[in-house]
């Protein structure tokens, strides 16, 4: 635990503190405008789909206005992503030095992925007036599709530094280098497909959640309630598939990195029938996971499909080579107890809406949906936490750790500063411009906007 | 062409799109500072509305370029990230706020102060990247960054790469950048019938067009003076081009005089292609001089090509797209005016 507060005793462990609470900030703040990136425009399509289907000008505006959050969200999130990739050559070096070439490959397909989701963003948002209705709605595909594909390909890196696959290591340079076994290493499968669900279900619920509360402060409108359906839509229909990919990723980790999951689950001791542990305190003192509600068993079945199978602890791993225990039990524990709400919320909406056809009614339902939203988001974070603070010490699992990776350079403490005050002033913007959008009056088309 | 020699050719293809298109968007900001944010409300539309639409897709060569150099010549990224980092956080800094800016003006329509608030910031943002992203080009290219052999840089990192090239190159790049937009907006202006702001921009982009052309002689008496290895390499290889580069200069200034906007963006267009070429040329084969050359810095072969191929399929989706994008709102503009 003690590595995540700021208490360092040498230079290079002060760089390496105010490193990774760059990344965190940095990639925290990115992660959710990148979801919006992939999320949004399928809501913005299905809108204007229905304007084009039903000729309803309601749909319409509400396209249309979506597409003004989506070009803030896009434009902030270029912009962050821009920073991203310096970060890794100012706060990195050493990392890119010996393994830019096993990521510069997926960067590369990502960087025209992103072309061409920032080409088709100009045609769309500035084509509402110029262009006709079915060409503007076929120009929002490839935004969507290439959201999807940017988020595959970055995923892909990150799956690499956990499964670090497609090279020798030879006299300091990587050697017989496959890009291909690189990008298809084995947690890729499994971590784009979180990732991507988790995109979808992010966004579906937040937008859902802002007209649920608009709908409780203002009262019903058409216009909120469509809204707020087509967040649900999205949201609810992805979150079962979110816990059979989540069950399916829990698995890559148990196979892959079994002292990531030994941290997930709080497990200090090597054992059979593993329990799953829901809550608790790891205690790294006493070597032991308090008080946790234990389903006997259960851990060794989610992860190895036997609850005889024998689950490895973090006692069975040298001390210098695990994680901190605590932060990723507890992430992990956090984004499981959001996704176990959702799924409620989900269940719910779902029943009601294969039996009677509407959505459920009353304020309880409201309020769920309003929740539902921040605890998407807390469960995305929880879980970029997980698989992050998991893989410690490592930056590129049992290959280079975080430590040597990190520059040498005297700056890292400055810059995080000065990152601190320029990501404030940017989200403090985008959430006054949001409001306005939110409070401006619908259906007009700024000129020069 | 060895596949590294490739990779560089694409890099420098990548640098002078961004230079001449994301160039001419931070134009946009630098003559909102020139003019002390004294344009008027039509001046002003003919600004946004110019980089709306395009700014975007114009940013993401910068991408290319940083993704292409860590992938293709990772220890020359490394080190100059380490090496100008002061520079190049600064205008990172200038790129967030120039983005952020222009969004947040655009979609505050109708709250003039925080609109107001919003275009300083994209104004000052505007011009303190092509600024610094020009600092960073000097320092690199008048080749006393120096790294060990481990890829540390070797040198004070808050003063190390100051050089008088690098202060110099951060003014002319600005200068380069408010040229390009003069020359793209005279045309636009023209094009949508506009004759005052049409001769707005004409007497402007006349007037740094020969400024321009003054700091270009100027710069290579920099080089001359400053950067050995480089003019060394400007002597040997870049005659061609310098010549070429003073060519389109005259052009452009003649195509200006003589009312032909197109041919003015053309050779404008040339004659800072020239430049960066010129540059690039003479440099060849140091990525960081005198520390790194491409030789060394390379990655596997088999990494090169996969680069290549990827910019090469990317090429055939992007090619129609971004010509679609262009012909929608800088060719077909005319109709809707």
């Amino acid at each position: 635990m003690t590595d995540w507060l700021l208490v360092a005793t040498t230079a290079t462990e002060a760089n390496l503190l105010a490193a990774r609470w760059q990344m965190a900030l940095t990639l925290g703040s990115h992660i959710i405008l990148a979801t919006f990136g992939v999320g949004l425009p399928v809501l913005l399509l299905a809108a204007e789909g229905r304007y084009l289907a039903t000729g309803d000008r309601e749909w319409r505006s509400l396209a249309h206005r979506w597409s003004k959050v989506f070009a803030v969200l896009f434009a902030v999130g270029a912009v962050s992503g821009t920073v991203l990739s310096f970060e890794l050559g100012l706060l990195w070096p050493t990392f890119m030095s010996r393994y830019g070439a096993m990521i510069g490959f997926p960067f590369a397909m990502e960087g025209f992925a992103f072309f061409l989701e920032a080409i088709f963003v100009g045609i769309y948002l500035y084509g509402w007036d110029r262009l006709p209705r079915w060409a503007h709605w076929w120009c929002g595909v490839p935004i969507a599709i290439s959201g999807v594909a940017s988020a595959w390909f970055v995923v892909t890196v990150n799956a690499w530094m956990n499964c670090p696959r497609g090279f020798r290591w030879e006299e300091g340079r990587v050697v017989d280098v496959d890009p291909i076994a690189a990008m298809l290493n084995p947690c890729t499968g499994a971590q784009t497909a979180h990732m991507i669900v988790a995109a979808y279900m992010v966004s579906g619920f937040l937008i859902a959640s802002c007209y649920a509360w608009a709908i409780l402060r203002h009262g019903e409108t058409v216009y909120y309630r469509r809204a707020m359906t087509l967040g649900l839509l999205l949201g609810t229909l992805m979150t079962p598939v979110q816990f059979v990919v989540g069950d399916w990723s829990a698995k890559v980790v148990a196979e892959t990195q079994p002292v990531k999951l030994a941290a997930m689950e709080g497990q200090f001791k090597t054992e059979a029938g593993a329990p799953l542990r829901i809550g608790g305190w790891p205690d790294e003192a006493t070597r032991t996971t308090n008080y946790a509600i234990e389903l006997p068993g259960m851990l060794s079945w989610l992860a190895y499909k036997d609850r005889d199978a024998v689950v490895r602890g973090l006692d069975d791993f040298p001390q210098d080579e695990t994680p901190p225990v605590a932060v990723v039990h507890i992430a992990f524990q956090v984004m499981v107890g959001a996704a176990g709400f959702l799924m409620i919320v989900s269940l719910w909406t779902l029943a009601v809406g294969a039996f009677r056809r509407r959505l459920p009614q009353g304020r309880v339902y409201l309020l769920l949906v309003v929740c539902a939203g921040p605890l998407a988001l807390l469960a995305l974070e929880a879980g970029w936490v997980v698989t992050e603070v998991g893989r410690q010490p490592w930056i590129v699992h049992q290959m280079e750790r975080t430590a040597d990776a990190v520059t040498a350079a005297p700056y890292v403490g400055t810059l995080l500063v000065g990152t601190l005050a320029v990501y404030a002033v940017m989200g403090v913007g985008t959430v006054v411009v949001l409001r306005h959008l939110a409070s401006a009056p619908g259906e007009e088309v700024p000129r020069d906007a | 062409m060895t596949p590294d020699v490739l990779a560089l050719l694409l890099i420098v293809i990548g640098l002078t799109v961004y230079t001449l298109f994301a160039g001419a968007d931070f134009g946009a900001g630098i003559w909102q500072v020139n003019t002390a944010l004294g344009a008027t409300k039509k001046e002003r539309a003919l600004l946004y509305g110019a980089i709306g639409p395009v700014w975007e897709a114009n940013h993401v060569w910068l991408i290319f370029v940083v993704v292409m150099l860590f992938g293709a010549f990772p220890p020359a990224f490394a080190a100059i990230c380490q090496a100008l980092w002061l520079p190049l956080v600064l205008a990172v800094a200038g790129i967030v706020f120039r983005g952020v800016g222009f969004a947040f003006r655009s979609y505050s329509v109708g709250a003039e102060r925080e609109q107001l608030g919003w275009e300083i910031v994209f104004a000052i943002g505007s011009t303190a990247a092509p600024f610094f992203l020009g600092m960073a080009v000097g320092a690199l290219a008048s080749g006393r960054l120096v790294v060990t052999d481990a890829g540390q840089f070797d040198g004070n990192y808050a003063t190390g790469w100051v050089s008088p090239l690098a202060l110099f190159m951060g003014f002319f790049t600005v200068g380069m950048c408010a040229f390009l937009t003069a020359v793209f907006l005279v045309r636009e202006a023209n094009q949508q019938g506009d004759p005052q702001l049409t001769d707005l921009w004409r007497s402007r982009a006349l007037a740094t067009g020969i400024w321009m052309g003054i700091l270009t002689g100027v710069g290579l008496l920099y080089v001359s003076t400053d950067a050995p290895l480089l003019w060394d390499g400007f002597q040997r290889r870049s005659g061609a081009l310098v010549a070429g580069s003073v060519v389109a200069g005259v052009a452009t200034i003649v195509a200006l005089v003589s009312r032909w906007y197109r041919g003015a963006v053309f050779a404008a267009c040339a004659a800072v292609t020239a430049v960066i070429w010129g540059w690039a040329l003479a440099q060849y084969p140091w990525l960081v001089p005198p520390s790194i050359t491409i030789e060394e810095a390379k990655a596997p072969d088999r990494v090169l090509w996969f680069l290549i191929a990827t910019a090469a399929c990317g090429a055939v989706l992007l090619v129609p797209a971004l010509g679609y994008l262009m012909w929608l709102f800088k060719v077909g503009r005319r109709q809707d005016q």
